[in-house]
């Protein structure tokens, strides 16, 4: 959960107010989004932003959201701090773990973590690390045209003869 | 409170093999009792262990093992449960449960060619089995129908009955495999698998769930959970967590009962007349060896000293490429199609042969995974990793290892939870089977070409993957002073001990082992019928 004071319904924000002009050129379709309080914000920007997809699942998001941080008490200002930066320098997400790396920055096991949980649905490593999600994790659904997740049946017997499309 | 129990066979172990013997020996009337060390395990609750897993890539993830009963495990770290004495590692992974590994495999269900049973004969190296194919065939024919085989005949096993069903039915991607290699005069044929390809023994068809390892959630492929279960409803008493950990001899040297442990350790003596040992390549050594006594110091079975020796697998290397076209790996079964043609020759005099195996696992996971090591992420992330999915495939060699005593299963000084020593394995990779990896390296080369394949990544120089086709430690032969147990599966030194298992191998070959210790297994138990069950055949 958050470490900042719970959210207050009255208040109710959208992500584009949590945003820079950079982050929200990158992931307008995310504006409109409400969210729950800034740190929860902050993850749902950075997340939209690392996976570059037109929309996330909410209801995912708080799940991967409260995993992350039950790991790392500083998950939520690391998030907040990760989008500052990428906002103030204008970091193209694909060049972002370049510059993290040779900058030595703190932030560098950051994006690594966060899409681990969007696309393969796992949170933590080695012995800590636990499924949050497998069928709706990204890199099922960004697929789900064409393949479906191992142990689902793919169809009828012989249905993998045709040509995919 | 300890149990006291007896039968006119005692089985050990309930794997596919052990099971499937007590099966074909119920059928006459005897009574068979079927100690297995590990516990129970069922079908969904692996399904939804596998979907619980955060290491969708490690199948044993689905398979932990209990702590009476430990396996190996390497991942997320080693257990330290099967000891590596070296050089190479030998990381075999086998599951301690009712059923046994074949929960787990990928159904290759592979007859050897008839040249693999006379290697030394032929081609001076390894040893030469001490029956024929020819021998084997009905028993290959009987292993297929139990557990519903299908096939293509064109493998370079003669067979002489059909295969009881039809090949499944190819996935786009090998029949482009298929049509591409054809002209580089590679034939591309459907693997033997004990997968349906139709309802059969009241299971259904392959439904192309992409899951056969570590679990098929349909029961579309055949496994020992199911022999096991067939056991029980021929008449079998099955015991569970029932460790055993010593056999007992009496002056004579035939065996007299076996001790086991149950969870919580309180032993117990089962008596027998007939004792058959079906543990596995490591666990039945490691039994043996822990069973020496004054009248056999270096363990039972062993006046060759060669109990746990010869151990084999299969290494692999292999080469992955983006394929010129879509073929989106992943729609239908794991591991459908391959290359037999480099299975057999005048070469083995000189390097390993092997078979070339195409994968058709999906590439979504290990594809996701490098994109995120490598880093990419926005609008990439997607474009890439579906361009890989689509695109990225792998093949794989199949090696030969050849019988060396120096490879070999001993008793370790580390002992399990139990206060039993855990096995401990000296394993490496000659030049023999190095030698046939380099060459395959140019049929790998070939392939790609043909597949209009990019970005080429040969496995690493001098590194093998492991296969879990554990063969060897048990060697049949006719000679007692070289061999462990005779052609039948029985004990040169102990009259009433038989073992079966892929242990009993004296050769590896270039296929996977199940389909040949089952049909030896199933030999085994025709011939230790009564009398008047000789004349069936």
């Amino acid at each position: 959960m958050s470490t900042t004071s719970p959210p207050d319904p009255s208040r109710r924000q959208l992500l584009g107010g949590l945003l820079g002009a950079y982050a929200a050129s990158l992931i307008p379709w995310a504006l409109a989004q409400p969210v729950a309080d800034a740190d929860r914000g902050a993850f749902a920007a950075v997340s939209a932003l690392l996976a570059g997809r037109q929309s996330l699942d909410a209801v995912q998001a708080t799940r991967l959201y409260d995993a992350l941080a039950t790991d790392d008490a500083g998950f939520p200002a690391a998030v907040r701090a990760l989008l500052a930066l990428i906002n103030e320098r204008k970091i193209d997400p694909f060049r972002l773990q370049k510059v993290l790396d040779a900058e030595r920055s703190p932030l560098a096991t950051l994006p690594r973590k966060i899409v681990s949980a969007w696309f393969l649905g796992i949170v933590g490593s080695g012995e800590q690390a636990r499924c949050i999600a497998y069928e709706t994790a990204l890199n099922a659904v960004i697929v789900a045209d064409v393949l479906k997740p191992p142990t689902y049946a793919y169809g009828v017997y012989g249905s993998w003869e045709k040509k995919p499309t | 409170m300890a149990q006291r129990l007896s039968a006119d066979f005692v089985v050990i172990g309930s794997g596919i093999c052990g099971s499937l013997t007590a099966r074909r020996l119920l059928k006459q009337g005897a009574s068979v009792l079927i100690l297995e060390a590990g516990p129970r395990i069922d079908r969904g609750r692996i399904v939804a262990a596998f979907r619980n897993a955060p290491r969708k890539g490690d199948w044993m993830a689905p398979y932990p093992p209990s702590p009476w009963a430990p396996h190996p495990i390497f991942q997320p770290k080693d257990n330290g449960y099967l000891v590596q004495a070296g050089p190479y590692p030998y990381p075999a992974e086998y599951i301690r449960a009712v059923g046994g590994t074949t929960w787990h495999w990928a159904a290759q269900a592979w007859r050897n060619v008839p040249n693999d049973m006379r290697i030394k004969s032929l081609y001076g190296v390894g040893v030469d089995w001490p029956l024929t194919y020819e021998e084997l065939d009905p028993y290959y024919q009987e292993a297929e129908e139990i557990m519903g085989v299908s096939g293509a005949p064109n493998t370079g096993s003669p067979r002489s009955k059909p295969f009881p069903m039809q090949p499944v039915a190819e996935s786009w991607a090998m029949r482009r495999f298929r049509e591409r290699l054809a002209p580089g005069g590679y034939k591309v044929v459907a693997n033997t698998t004990a997968r349906n390809s139709r309802t059969y023994d009241g299971r259904p068809a392959c439904c192309g769930n992409n899951s056969c390892q570590p679990i098929c959630p349909i029961d579309a492929q055949y496994h020992g959970g199911l022999a096991a279960d067939a056991a029980e409803a021929a008449g079998a008493k099955l015991v569970p967590n029932a460790v055993v950990y010593r056999i007992e001899h009496d002056a004579q040297g035939r065996i007299a009962a076996v001790h086991y442990y149950d969870p919580d350790k309180t032993s117990h003596r089962v008596t027998g007349k007939t004792f058959i040992l079906a543990a596995n390549g490591i666990e039945s050594p490691k039994l043996l060896l822990l069973s020496a006594s004054d009248k056999y110091p270096n363990g039972l079975a062993n006046s060759s000293s060669m109990v746990g020796r010869n151990l084999m697998d299969h290494p692999s290397t292999s080469l992955a490429f983006d394929a010129e076209e879509e073929l989106w790996l992943g729609r239908g079964p794991q591991s459908p199609s391959s290359i037999n043609t480099l299975r057999d020759g005048p070469f083995r005099s000189k390097h390993a042969p092997y078979r070339i195996d195409f994968t058709n696992i999906s590439q979504v996971l290990s594809v996701t995974q490098a994109l995120i090591a490598e880093g990419v992420y926005g609008p990439e992330l997607e474009k890439q990793l579906r361009y890989r999915a689509a695109h990225h495939v792998s093949i794989k060699n199949v090696l030969e290892v050849l019988p060396r005593p120096e490879n070999r299963i001993t008793l370790s000084s580390e002992k399990d939870a139990m206060g039993i020593p855990k096995p401990q394995a000296h394993y490496a990779i000659d030049e023999y089977t190095r030698r046939g990896a380099q060459v395959s390296k140019a049929d790998f080369a070939r392939i790609a070409k043909l597949m209009g394949g990019t970005n080429l990544r040969y496995s690493a120089e001098g590194q093998f993957a492991n296969n879990q086709h554990i063969t060897g430690t048990l060697s049949m032969g006719k000679d007692p002073r070289t061999s462990v147990v005779d052609s039948f599966g029985r004990a040169h030194d102990h009259e009433n001990l038989f073992m079966v298992g892929t242990g009993v191998m004296p050769t590896s070959a270039t296929c996977n082992s199940t389909q040949t210790g089952l049909a030896l297994a199933l030999r085994t138990a025709q011939h230790i019928l009564p009398q008047r069950e000789a004349g069936r055949r």
